[in-house]
């Protein structure tokens, strides 16, 4: 499989990016909270997974150090026990996710590529989290759908995070409104886009950018108005709304 | 007791501010997230202290509404029953805590100044949870010492945010750390101190920016350092730094 030079540049130009993707007023400022805050506290099986990763073609896919540390602090603060996660990737916040939980957590994991799930599982295992883990390879709705049909899954999630495709989150959220607890938290990742949710007209972005911002867009005022939840926009790694059911 | 032109060219520029003082990429993304998220989500009695407050000359003290919204939705999320503010203001932040506690909440709140807290309290009664707030004018540390002293009051914080004098924060810390509860949170305010913590060193800062950084710097490492609490630095407002106590 060999790549031409241009695929090669943008490999290029991707892993320079890992790590250095934010959206904050500096570089310099992200590298501050990373050195500072973020990497010292890293356990080390969040370390190794998160080099692992880089190596990867599509390592900009994958959740941040600084994001990855905040979810693990979010669920322990809520003390959660059964969690969901959409889009896995190698696992970098399935493995954050997994520290947090106590030793009867569980979480149910869906991804519809079981091969990079694949690479980051060794990590997982030698971390001694993976017994938590409940991991489905496939489509989500259709696995959303079936727990819908149970009313005993209903209100059963303590936490669940939605880090997939961004033109499904809207459909998701119809399912996951009833499968996550009242109190409860759904977190929707890469809600703020790149920045791309201001970039004027014939800003140059990237093709899968452009694609999907007009859903992401649509999903940020859907959340606004959804009277179920309480949200709340973090500007952390690429734009995480908090949404926790009230009713 | 007219201002001066310079000083009125400084208020100006400070009115213009409030409101639009982020860590984020561009002032278009954080408006962006206070227009779609925040201020269509705001309480009629936060979004009344905010507007009030905006017209104080030192308005720039204020949490703002993104930070606001935050930390009323985190106190709800903890179940939080019984916190304290060091630093009040007008008391926006202190009113979201409000807001979320239970009716048998309650708040400590500790400020020099009581005369600000005063301009804000009539809107924080008609709300109708003035009653959660015991406030102390006067310096927190004697405060926080008798309370140590007292023995009796040892990790009996739910939550515990610090939003007052930087060169104090590591000195309220050796403190809070035993005031809040094992599962706690501290939550450090500003550290992230308008992103100066990577200005270098010939940048033009305003002069308290520039007294107050090689604290911010300090408590930074310091938390880090510190193994009693896990720590999250997150960029909402200017930088809050959340401490969840392990030990």
């Amino acid at each position: 499989m060999a790549t031409n030079t241009q695929e090669q540049q943008t490999q290029a130009g991707r892993h320079q990016e890992v790590g250095h993707k934010s959206l904050l007023q500096s570089d310099a400022l992200y590298q501050y909270i990373l050195e500072t805050s973020v990497y010292p506290r890293e356990p080390e099986p969040m370390k190794e997974l998160r080099e692992l990763t880089a190596k990867h073609p599509w390592n900009l896919m994958t959740t941040s150090a600084d994001e990855g540390q905040f979810l693990n602090m979010l669920l322990k603060l809520i003390n959660a026990k059964n969690t969901m996660e959409i889009g896995v990737y190698t696992g970098y916040s399935l493995l954050a996710t997994a520290l947090a939980l106590p030793d009867d957590g569980k979480i149910l994991a869906m991804d519809i590529n079981r091969e990079n799930y694949e690479l980051g599982l060794p990590v997982i295992q030698k971390a001694g989290v993976a017994h938590k883990i409940e991991f489905k390879e496939g489509p989500a709705l259709p696995v959303l759908d079936k727990l819908v049909e149970d009313e005993k899954n209903h209100g059963s999630y303590d936490f669940i995070f939605v880090d997939a495709d961004k033109d499904n989150y809207i459909n998701y959220h119809k399912r996951l409104i009833d499968l996550v607890k009242v109190g409860g938290l759904i977190g929707y990742d890469n809600t703020l886009w790149n920045g791309s949710v201001v970039a004027p007209p014939d800003a140059p972005l990237r093709k899968y950018v452009r694609y999907y911002r007009d859903f992401v867009l649509e999903l940020n005022k859907a959340l606004a108005a959804d009277p179920r939840i309480e949200i709340c926009m973090l500007p952390v790694g690429d734009g995480i709304t908090l949404c926790r059911r009230i009713k």
